[in-house]
């Protein structure tokens, strides 16, 4: 950024403006007056559909943490959040270990594992449906012919099951996401530091833990994190796989959001949900930046 | 897996020392396994869209179809909405990725080369809004978009979209304007180029792989957007992919299913040919900070 300070740039602070405008005009209407509209609405009694209510304080609050759908969710978003990302993690970092090694049709390898991210949710949300089915499902077809369960699993279709079908889905489509932070990391570490510490006789896991640990650290936590704030707000995989239930056993604080403002109609109830969603995802936030200032001042 | 049933560490010096030829034939096994059981269920959906209807619901199901079938893509295409979802589709994702591109690059550019007060700011704030859940910005956005009489329009899902497409453009088309040198700009001016010329004629064209990464991961985020779509819009013939589909989901008639397949394989190569286009870009863009893709 230092190059921008030249003398030629020092006249032109009304066309910095200018082009600026824009983009600041549509942040401050598309997100961050919203995010002021969502806290007037939590504390109004408002129908959806309507513009506004009369003010009621914080009873929408006081409704949400009464009712005990709302204890529910922030379990269920709890335990969706972190079962995800903690395999996404295992399998993220496990994978961009073995993708990093050199082999033929490395290229090939890469693509079909990334493959998962890349398609849209609805398509991951279809193609898992149609082999989680009870009866003719593909899934179920192979854990009986191997022995490992005598009965079908009805994987959406029961309380127990839903909530480790839905992370199962969740964790197949974004642990590519680690594997390219991690690989892209991996990729930058100079071999010559392997070979220098295989001359002196550092052994595999030796090298692992001095050398390729402490490099990847930084990413790791940041993507991490960053995994942890997109699953917490996450709405379209759960609602379209489970629609939250059955019974509400899926039913995480985004999909409450949703059935309070668009099927109970109650928008001031959901925007208190949501104002509380944001400020779960707000301590998330705080972690997120002070990590990205970090590596931005090391680089 | 309690902690006493981890190999002890000695076990992986043991492995550097195995003869290569052993762990060269573990490593291309340890490779195969893993990208057929994440390749699984695209495989599944691809194939089961060329099975004829019976053969989809067959138990013990068939691996490969026993006779190769179009039917299910004929019937998509001719007798459902499937055509005019993907034209709204193309229309909400275009819209917002060129609004996105347009004002992004500008205030992007504005962004990497000045320095007034708030740009650090500004920048910070572009990122935190990438971050708002959409759960919490569709609530106020419905109420105005009933108000200004935007409801079922697709308009209003291309302006709600640009919510999260833009500031994904400024966050990630600064850091790309920064790396390219200021100096080159400034000879061109010095040639005679306003600042604007500059920029059109030296930067942009520098900047052109983050430009066409940038519009590849914004397209692709509206192309895959959901909520705003099911909420915004309600008329059959103003529904999006996304929403077209899942409507099909909800009903879940055992015939359905070789045409839902049929239409997930047509929705997902477009996104095939972007990645195709992006692919070296894409590791860079991502670890860069915060590209979701999705």
């Amino acid at each position: 950024m230092a190059a921008g300070a030249g003398a030629l740039y020092r006249g032109d602070v009304r066309l910095a403006y200018l082009s600026l405008a824009p983009s600041a005009v549509l942040l401050l209407l598309l997100s961050f007056l919203p995010a002021l509209a969502v806290l007037d609405l939590s504390l109004r009694s408002v129908e959806t559909g309507e513009s506004s209510g009369p003010f009621i304080g914080i009873e929408n609050y006081l409704w949400a943490l009464a009712t005990p759908q709302f204890g529910r969710a922030l379990v269920n978003s709890l335990v969706w959040t972190f079962g995800s990302v903690a395999l996404e993690m295992v399998f993220g970092v496990g994978l961009a270990l073995l993708l990093d090694q050199s082999f033929r049709l490395r290229g090939l390898a890469r693509a079909a594992i990334l493959a998962p991210y890349l398609v849209p949710t609805v398509v991951a949300v279809l193609t898992w449906r149609y082999m989680f089915h009870d009866i003719v499902g593909v899934l179920n077809w192979m854990l009986l012919s191997a022995g490992i369960v005598s009965q079908p699993v009805l994987w959406l279709n029961s309380p127990g099951s839903a909530m480790l079908a839905v992370i199962l889905v969740g964790t197949w489509k974004f642990f590519p996401f680690v594997v390219l932070a991690i690989l892209g990391i991996l990729q930058a570490i100079p071999r010559e530091q392997f070979e220098a510490a295989r001359i002196d006789g550092a052994s595999a896991w030796r090298r692992f833990r001095v050398i390729t640990l402490p490099q990847i650290m930084p990413v790791f936590l940041l993507s991490a994190v960053l995994r942890i704030i997109w699953t917490f707000h996450k709405f379209d995989i759960i609602y379209l796989l489970t629609g939250g239930g059955p019974l509400e056993a899926t039913t995480t604080l985004p999909v409450l959001v949703y059935q309070q403002g668009f099927v109970d109609m109650e928008l001031g109830r959901a925007a208190a949900v949501a104002m509380i969603t944001m400020a779960v995802l707000s301590c998330f936030l705080v972690v997120y930046f002070l990590l990205l200032r970090r590596s931005e001042s090391r680089q | 897996m309690s902690a006493t049933t981890l190999p002890p560490p000695r076990r992986n010096h043991e492995l550097a020392h195995l003869p290569t030829l052993l762990r060269r034939l573990a490593l291309y096994s340890g490779v195969c396994t893993v990208v057929v059981i994440v390749g699984f269920p695209l495989f599944w959906m691809v194939i089961g869209s060329f099975k004829m209807k019976e053969e989809l619901f067959l138990y013990p199901p068939s691996f490969l179809p026993r006779s190769w079938t179009l039917a299910n893509y004929t019937e998509l295409l001719s007798q459902t909405g499937f055509l005019t979802y993907f034209a709204n589709s193309l229309i909400v994702a275009g819209g917002a990725t060129l609004l996105a591109l347009l004002f992004g690059a500008l205030g992007a550019y504005s962004l990497a080369r000045f320095r007034f007060r708030g740009v650090a700011w500004i920048a910070r704030a572009s990122l935190l809004a990438y971050m708002l859940p959409e759960v919490l910005l569709v609530l106020p956005l419905y109420v105005w978009v009933v108000e200004l009489g935007l409801a079922n329009t697709l308009f209003a899902l291309i302006v709600s979209n640009t919510a999260f497409t833009l500031p994904l453009t400024l966050w990630f088309l600064r850091s790309y304007f920064a790396a390219i040198p200021a100096s080159l700009e400034e000879s061109a001016m010095i040639d005679g180029c306003t600042r604007m010329q500059a920029f059109r004629r030296v930067t942009l064209p520098l900047a052109l792989p983050g430009v066409i990464s940038v519009g590849v991961f914004a397209f692709n985020h509206s192309w895959n957007e959901f909520l705003f779509a099911l909420v915004f819009t309600s008329s059959e013939r103003l529904k999006v992919l996304p929403v077209g589909l899942a409507t099909w989901i909800g009903q879940d008639h055992i015939y359905s299913w070789g045409m839902l397949l049929a239409g997930a394989v047509l929705i997902t190569l477009p996104v095939v040919l972007f990645y195709l286009l992006v692919q070296q870009h894409l590791i860079s863009g991502m670890s860069s900070g915060g590209v979701k893709g999705e």
